[in-house]
């Protein structure tokens, strides 16, 4: 018979990689990764809803200026997005001498900036076609009923907008939280980086990076898990999905 | 009767999509109590001039009232506009439309879908409209959906929900836009019977319909369109019972 607790000790006790002190690190990685993610995602999603207001708007020097900010964005890697806000930001004269310098000066608010303009540029779009595919039969009813173009947005094209886009978003957030490991190249202790820094110290790459990697698919899963909620929640109308 | 407006009336309609002329200058007047039923075959151009009746078309030429209120245009480089969409929004408050597809608000119940524009476009409260939409959910027979979704009901009884929503609103004039033509035969009772009974009630109504039997039983005046113009007008009795025109004519021959 196998002493299972004998086992399990000896186990523990030659290991030098899953100490309270590494297991503080991944925490603090943790931490940095649902901050950054979660952030970015909050502040892009509210930048995104009036921005795709805009860049469905008929005007031409309303849309335009949006379309070129989303095509910019979406058209360049996050990583390149990352590096010039971060290393170019340095370049504005006199920033060294501003009150933003401290904010500035640590890499989580540049990798702040950068992943929102990204996610908001991608939410901007996702929203946009979910306001092109609302029914035009519906908008003419909701005119025919004396509803104002403001009112018509607000109560009619944004509620079954963002109930289309639902299922894209969610995408997109788990799109964010995997995008998140780059921000571990411009110095910033994400879960990424903590499994780097445990890596480099252990020259071990198995269990720093798979470690992560189970907490990013928990995470992932928890994403996944909220969203199919909401949608069963939120879609309840939509006929394929009471089917 | 002579002291009260005209809840709708229209004059010399005129409407052009591109090189078409669809409507060459068409007046209609609904006076309280009126059943008016636009026939004619498909692009006689009923639909569209029902449709520019609430400017959901905006029409090139003619002159619109409602409720003795003028609506004002103006000419820009898009071509002819109201000069005060505030003034439209409040007039399309005052007609309500059914649509041929019901047009109900996917994302919302049915009771949603009723008290909507009362609550926020007449600015009725919420308790109110709810108590007026479930006594006129009861008429048209769908108290037990109150709480479904458009997706969820049959054509028929969104049809009929989509009456109730145009009730709601307490319309001076009820624009029926061929609303049975999109129903299963078997559904198209339901719904022609709750129009019978607005009729019966008093409601005015201007229906595009191809409901024959409708037109005959139920309206006060027939209209008959061909290629943009009245060709004939009068009581049902008059149109369909002794039509002058040999278009006409054809139009309401027995096809079989």
């Amino acid at each position: 018979m196998v002493d299972v607790n004998a086992w399990l000790n000896d186990l523990l006790a030659g290991n030098k990689i899953f100490t309270p002190a590494t297991m503080a690190h991944y925490w603090e990685g943790l931490v940095t990764t649902t901050q950054l993610v979660f952030v970015s995602l909050i502040i892009g999603l509210v930048l995104a809803v009036p921005l795709a207001i805009m860049r469905s708007s008929k005007r031409k020097w309303i849309s335009l200026p949006v379309y070129a900010y989303t095509y910019v964005f979406r058209g360049t890697p996050l990583l390149i997005q990352l590096y010039i806000i971060y290393y170019g930001v340095v370049f504005f004269d006199g920033i060294q001498e501003s009150f933003l310098w401290p904010i500035f000066r640590e890499a989580f608010y540049p990798a702040l900036i950068a992943f929102t303009l990204n996610t908001a540029a991608y939410t901007t779009e996702i929203f946009r076609g979910a306001i092109k595919a609302t029914s035009k039969g519906e908008i003419e009813a909701a005119r025919a009923y004396g509803m104002s173009e403001s009112l018509l947005m607000r109560r009619i094209v944004i509620p079954s907008a963002f109930r289309r886009a639902l299922p894209a978003y969610g995408n997109e957030v788990i799109f964010m939280l995997h995008a998140s490991a780059i921000a571990s190249v411009v110095t910033l202790m994400d879960l990424t980086g903590a499994a780097r820094y445990v890596y480099s110290r252990f020259y071990t790459p198995f269990e720093p990076f798979l470690f992560v990697a189970l907490i990013y698919l928990c995470l992932t899963f928890a994403i996944l898990f909220f969203f199919r909620f909401l949608e069963k929640r939120l879609l309840a109308h939509l006929p394929s999905q009471s089917a | 009767m002579a002291d009260t407006p005209t809840p709708l009336e229209v004059r010399n309609i005129k409407k052009r999509f591109g090189d078409t002329e669809v409507l060459k200058g068409l007046s209609l007047q609904a006076q309280k109590g009126d059943v008016i039923t636009l026939i004619g075959a498909s692009g006689s151009g009923k639909s569209t001039f029902l449709r520019c009746m609430n400017l959901l078309e905006q029409p090139d030429d003619g002159e619109l009232f409602v409720h003795g209120e003028r609506i004002a245009f103006k000419y820009t480089k898009h071509g002819r506009e109201p000069q005060d969409w505030k003034q439209v929004v409040r007039m399309r408050a005052k007609l309500s439309m059914v649509f041929q597809s019901f047009n109900l608000w996917a994302h919302m119940t049915l009771l949603e879908n009723i008290i909507e524009a009362p609550v926020h476009v007449l600015g009725k409260s919420k308790r109110e409209a709810t108590e007026h939409a479930m006594s006129l959910l009861e008429r048209v027979g769908l108290t037990h959906r109150a709480k479904a979704y458009p997706a969820q009901m049959s054509g028929g009884q969104q049809q009929r929900g989509a009456i109730a929503r145009a009730l709601a609103m307490d319309p001076e004039v009820m624009l029926f836009d061929e609303p049975t033509s999109a129903l299963d035969p078997e559904l198209v009772g339901d719904v022609l019977k709750v129009m019978r009974d607005l009729a019966n009630e008093g409601r005015t109504m201007i229906v595009v319909t191809h409901e024959m039997s409708f037109a005959r039983d139920v309206s006060s005046k027939v209209v008959y369109l061909h290629q943009g113009l009245v060709e004939e007008a009068g009581t049902p009795e008059e149109v369909l019972g002794n039509p002058q025109s040999p278009r006409l004519k054809q139009f309401l021959a027995p096809k079989y």
